[in-house]
């Protein structure tokens, strides 16, 4: 049974409200931060603890904070992004739904390092219930006296904003989010300069996930060094997995990076194994963006170690051979799935979050779908398949924000991991056509021993 | 000329400030979810209109705005909108059976509402629910693990609801 620190109280009766928190031992780290640390030494904690960015890019969060430009007379901001719309990914609305409170708790703490004033959560505008519950967690926090003017007497004063977006992908990342906090379109910023120097209104800024920032609460309490003893290697702490896709089990875990994949698929304590006796056929570990890996190679790599739950195992060989840890959503196919048509939908997402600045993402993304589109229903070439690779390769760096290369990857580890399946559907256009529902009734699963 | 009502105009001041002086902008996109809310489900030119009045704004700075955001409805809708999710973990788990199943028992394609103006259908890609799929989008909130009969009993209640507040 591995270690929580985040969802440990998960479900203890009335946890979304203040006074039951409180009762559980909430905002101790606020106490201590406020009371006994400067915010200087939060941060040396959070650098200590290694804990990494845990909306997709895994960078260093200690490090993101000591980057922040701290002007003399200009104010600076916290803000949270919890956009959360990369397909598999529904671990930060499980957060905010059930434990408002370690949010709101982590964002003073954060703030208070940070020198926020004024933070702002920038959340999904589909997650319109959870706006309520954030609100009512914040008026609460207010009126106990952790948030608002001098905070338990520290001189230190902080307000916490919930912004709702309002339908687009593009929104989570950070320039894009910013704009749209601006009132604008989510059209992403060319960087340089980054958010730590321009910002939110051209003022230093921080962006982080809602799970790096409810992180900042154990981190404290206990200290980074502790917090660092948890997990292997460059992967510290824990990390929320949300699985989905054919699993027995979907539903967000709290892992200590310490399990293996297959461990984590096929165990009761996860999982719990793929419906109806199946196979499992493939894996995308890390959220819609990140390489989808076939059965042999998702669990163990293609040096025959096995493929742990952590950001270096997953990501062992590469885009050649492995995947990334990404956001933590954990998408799972069965025998039956057709990997043309799941690429196929997320072909038709990435075209439709675009948000068309670059010509190489607007045109693209379109193109790729077009193609895509093709095969799945009976009308596409061979030669399809090669442009389609060769379309990937183009958009992958050369755009001005990593929405491109998000569209690409998949389709690059489609074709990669599954050529075979492409080209059956060049050769069987009819069956193509007439299948229902991705039903792969042609595809030779991957053994995997149970 | 239309304009939000006393509550709701309490609410735009509420949100507006939040954001400090000359930063009013910032209250652009929670208007316009408070005016597609107030305004019938959709934001017509009058509604946009009116929101740029109250920022202050040039109505095409709206325009933009709610141009790029796929939850503004820029036409019409009808009083129930299902938001089927069609992405590929949905999609895994069925979704695609089930947006066939609303095309069939409402009679409409994808886009398009029914006579009545009661229901809507559009397809909306990830909501973040991808353990509980299939689901939809209704109104404020999420109908998860679909099935045919589920569907049954969401359109049964809309009507319900909707007999009742007549
Ligand atoms: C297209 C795109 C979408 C993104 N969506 C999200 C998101 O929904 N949530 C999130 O936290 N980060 C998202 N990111 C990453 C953010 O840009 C940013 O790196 C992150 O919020 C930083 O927080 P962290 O360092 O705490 O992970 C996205 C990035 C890209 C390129
Ligand atoms: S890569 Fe795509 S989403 Fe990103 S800025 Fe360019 S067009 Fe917009
Ligand atoms: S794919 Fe449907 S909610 Fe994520």
């Amino acid at each position: 049974m591995g270690r929580k620190l985040l969802l440990e109280k998960a479900h203890v009766e009335g946890i979304r409200y203040f006074d039951v928190y409180r009762k559980e031992g909430g905002y101790r780290s606020v106490e201590k931060a406020l009371k006994t640390m400067s915010p200087d030494q939060v941060t040396e904690e959070v650098k200590k603890s290694g804990l990494r960015g845990r909306g997709g890019a895994g960078f260093p969060a200690g490090m993101k904070w000591s980057f922040l430009a701290k002007p003399e007379g200009v104010p600076r901001h916290l803000v949270c992004n919890a956009d959360e719309s990369e397909p598999g990914t529904f671990k930060d609305r499980y957060l905010m739904e059930f434990l408002p409170h370690l949010l709101i708790e982590g964002l003073i703490v954060s703030s208070y390092a940070l020198g926020s004033n004024d933070t702002y959560i920038y959340i999904r505008g589909e997650y319109a219930w959870i706006v309520d519950i954030l609100e009512q967690a914040i008026t609460e926090a207010e009126n106990n006296g952790f948030l608002g003017k001098n905070i338990l007497g520290s001189g230190f004063d902080c307000m916490v904003h919930v912004q709702r977006g309002a339908g687009a992908y593009i929104c989570g990342e950070e320039t894009a989010l910013l704009e749209s906090l601006e009132g604008k379109r989510g059209n992403p910023r060319i960087k340089p300069p980054f958010p730590a120097v321009k910002g939110l209104w051209d003022r230093p800024t921080v962006v982080n996930n809602v799970e790096t920032i409810a992180a900042v609460v154990p981190i404290i309490n206990d200290g980074g060094e502790e917090y660092a003893k948890i997990g292997v290697g460059k992967s510290t702490g824990t990390k929320l997995i949300s699985a989905c896709g054919n699993i027995n089990k979907p539903g967000v875990y709290e892992i200590d990076m310490t399990n293996s994949v297959e461990e984590f698929i096929f165990s009761d304590e996860f999982c719990g194994g793929i419906p109806n006796g199946k196979k499992l056929k493939a894996c995308i570990p890390g959220g819609s963006s990140v390489p989808i890996l076939p059965a042999n190679l998702l669990l163990k790599t293609a040096k025959g170690e096995t493929r742990m739950m952590n950001y270096e195992s997953l990501s062992d060989g590469g885009f050649a051979t492995g995947s990334m840890m990404g956001s933590g959503g954990f998408i799972v196919f069965d025998e039956d799935q057709c990997v043309v048509r799941n690429t196929l939908t997320l072909a038709r997402f990435y075209r439709h979050e675009s948000c068309g600045q670059c010509s190489p993402c607007r045109e693209g993304t379109g193109w790729m779908e077009k193609i895509l589109h093709g095969l799945e229903y009976g009308k596409g070439k061979m030669s399809d398949i090669d442009l389609l690779w060769d379309i990937q390769r183009k958009i992958e760096g050369n755009t001005i924000c990593p929405l491109g290369d998000a569209a690409a990857w998949p389709v690059a580890a489609a074709i990669r991991h599954f050529r075979d399946e492409f080209e059956w559907h060049v050769n069987n256009p009819e069956e193509a056509q007439r299948r229902n529902y991705g039903l792969a009734h042609y595809a030779d699963p991957i053994h995997v021993p149970a | 000329m239309i304009h939000f009502s006393e509550a709701t105009k309490k609410e735009a001041e509420r949100l507006i400030a939040r954001y400090p002086e000359g930063k009013q902008k910032s209250a652009l996109i929670p208007l316009l979810h408070l005016a597609q809310d107030e305004f019938g489900g959709w934001l017509s030119p009058d509604a946009m209109d009116y929101v740029a009045g109250l920022l202050k704004l040039e109505p095409i700075e709206v325009y933009e705005v709610a141009t790029f955001y796929s939850m503004f409805n820029l036409k019409p809708v009808g009083h129930y909108v299902f938001e089927v999710c069609q992405t590929g973990p949905c999609m895994l788990r069925g979704s695609d059976a089930i947006i066939d199943y609303i095309k069939s028992t409402l009679q409409i394609g994808v886009g398009e509402t029914t006579r009545d103006g009661m229901f809507t259908l559009k397809t909306v890609e990830c909501l973040g629910a991808c353990g509980y799929a299939p689901m939809m989008q209704l109104g404020n909130h999420y109908r998860e693990h679909l099935t045919k009969e589920k569907v049954d009993a969401i359109i049964q209640e809309c009507r319900t609801n909707a007999a009742k507040n007549n």
